[in-house]
């Protein structure tokens, strides 16, 4: 890779700085039409949690907590996507827009990492009778937090905020390609033991009403995430705008 | 230009390395530009292990640091617990530790007295910078792994014969990916505030891969099981050390930017 210059060409203006067309009405006009139907299928899956899906028969009530933490998984997963795609990206490019994208999915990655880690021990303390196992999927979610508490804090401690950007695209990136790795590794590395006693949570999708009702919680946060994303990306596109236009005056 | 970077450091062994040897180095360097890329990693290589050389300052810091770990291990282990059961654990963590702590020294050097312009101004790749980078991270935490493994096996009463080749390739192995992972985020962490401190947390999540094979593969070996029983393990890491090469280089680049 040939060095360019971290600084924009001369007369280069940050896209949409001083320009009106580039108007980020239409973003949050998104991002508020996906946040209705984002509550509206989450009030629908709250009704499907108390009033539609049984209680699951060998994990009882505690089973419902699923709800929650599936789909959470799912966007944290997803939110790492993203990152990953937007932070190649923008190393190739260098489009701020990829950067902004790639901030707001990975601040959103961290909250719904941390609510996979948050309620997975709540059911796991029950249903595995201890808070934390070193169960291949809860480990890799673990690794998954910690790339993204890197990516957080290689981004604030640069001089240069520039520099900053690059070295989160690049924990990005490289986090991405790792995850596969670290996946398979967990996986080989628990396999070596014998297993605990595990309820798996394969078990409890036997029921169409369960499964429909997880899907639905699935749609739903998905919605929120890109809804969420649009908003926290327009806020940082307004943020890129106030930094150049400091840095021009 | 790197030994003037070096900073305030005691006369007796900066008699060893002059600004004039590092210089010398950096001809080399230099005339390598243009040269095939091969000649332009050996040539960072050279410059890198040429200053180690003359200071040894890694290398002590890293081996006594290594040593130490092992005796903070004997005090903390129960002596009821079998050592050999758990040396692969222990050799590891001190050689990700150790090897942590050289890292972080590796880009220093250039980042003080902004030398790295100077480096950047020598007609070189940059994939060629990042590969040398690692071939002399490479080899200065292997020859701490040359002595962290003996020193254990002496503290903790170990058995390597008889699978000593196996060994080396598990070394190896492991070194070429946590190396690879290393020498771009000490690249990352040395230009940032927080500095070496950041290394650690980029670092370890990430080689999360390498430590559970390297580990899985050294304590079978420590064992005694048969060399048969490691070959996927050492399949795996080879793989990794592929995956792992191939992105640092890639994304090095960004890394060097102002």
């Amino acid at each position: 890779m040939e060095t360019t210059t971290a600084s924009p060409p001369a007369g280069y203006v940050p896209s949409g700085v001083g320009s009106s067309s580039d108007s980020l009405a239409g973003t949050r006009r998104w991002a508020v039409v996906l946040g209705l139907l984002a509550v509206a299928t989450v009030l629908a899956g709250l009704y499907m949690v108390f009033f539609y899906a049984p209680t699951e028969a060998t994990m009882g009530i505690v089973q419902r907590i699923f709800y929650v933490h599936v789909p959470s998984a799912w966007t944290a997963f997803m939110a790492f996507g993203v990152v990953a795609l937007c932070s190649a990206g923008y190393l190739w490019l260098r489009d701020p827009r990829l950067d902004a994208i790639a901030v707001s999915a990975a601040e959103l990655g961290v909250v719904f990492t941390t609510i996979v880690l948050l309620t997975g021990p709540l059911w796991g303390k029950i249903a595995w009778g201890a808070w934390w196992v070193w169960e291949p999927r809860l480990t890799l979610t673990l690794l998954l937090w910690f790339i993204y508490v890197g990516y957080f804090m290689v981004r604030g401690a640069t001089e240069n905020p520039e520099r900053g950007k690059r070295f989160a695209a690049i924990v990005g990136v490289v986090g991405a390609v790792d995850m596969p790795l670290i996946h398979m590794s967990v996986q080989w590395w628990r396999s070596q033991h014998p297993q605990a006693v595990i309820l798996r949570p394969e078990g409890a999708q036997a029921d169409p009403a369960i499964v429909q009702t997880v899907l639905v919680w699935v749609l739903g946060f998905t919605l929120l995430f890109f809804s969420l994303l649009l908003f926290r990306y327009a806020m940082e596109r307004l943020s890129q705008r106030a930094h150049a236009l400091r840095v021009a005056h | 230009m790197s030994a003037v970077a070096a900073g305030p450091r005691e006369p007796s062994l900066d008699v060893h390395a002059s600004p004039a040897d590092a210089a010398e180095a950096w001809d080399d360097a230099e005339a390598a530009g243009g040269a095939p890329f091969l000649a332009q990693v050996w040539a960072v290589a050279r410059k890198d292990l040429l200053l180690e050389a003359r200071s040894r300052e890694r290398l002590l810091s890293m081996g006594t640091f290594a040593v130490l770990v092992a005796i903070v291990f004997s005090f903390a282990v129960d002596p009821a617990v079998r050592a050999r059961s758990i040396a692969g654990a222990m050799i590891w963590v001190t050689v990700l530790f150790a090897g942590t702590l050289g890292l972080g020294r590796s880009f220093a050097l250039e980042r003080e007295a902004e030398a790295l312009t100077g480096v950047l101004l020598a007609p070189v790749d940059r994939g060629a910078l990042f590969l040398g980078k690692w071939l002399a991270n490479m080899a200065i935490v292997l020859a701490v792994e040359a002595l962290v493994f003996p020193v254990f096996a002496l503290f903790f009463n170990l058995a390597f014969q008889g699978s000593l080749p196996a060994l080396a390739a598990v070394v190896v192995l492991a070194t070429v990916g946590f190396m690879a992972l290393g020498t771009l985020f000490g690249a990352i962490a040395a230009h940032t505030r927080l500095g070496e401190t950041l290394l650690p947390i980029l670092l370890l999540p990430l080689l999360a891969p390498v430590v559970i094979f390297a580990c899985a593969a050294t304590q079978r070996l420590l064992v005694g099981r048969p060399v048969s029983d490691v070959v996927s393990q050492l399949k795996m890491l080879g793989a990794f050390d592929l995956v792992f090469l191939f992105v640092c280089t890639a994304v090095f680049g960004a890394v060097l930017e102002e």
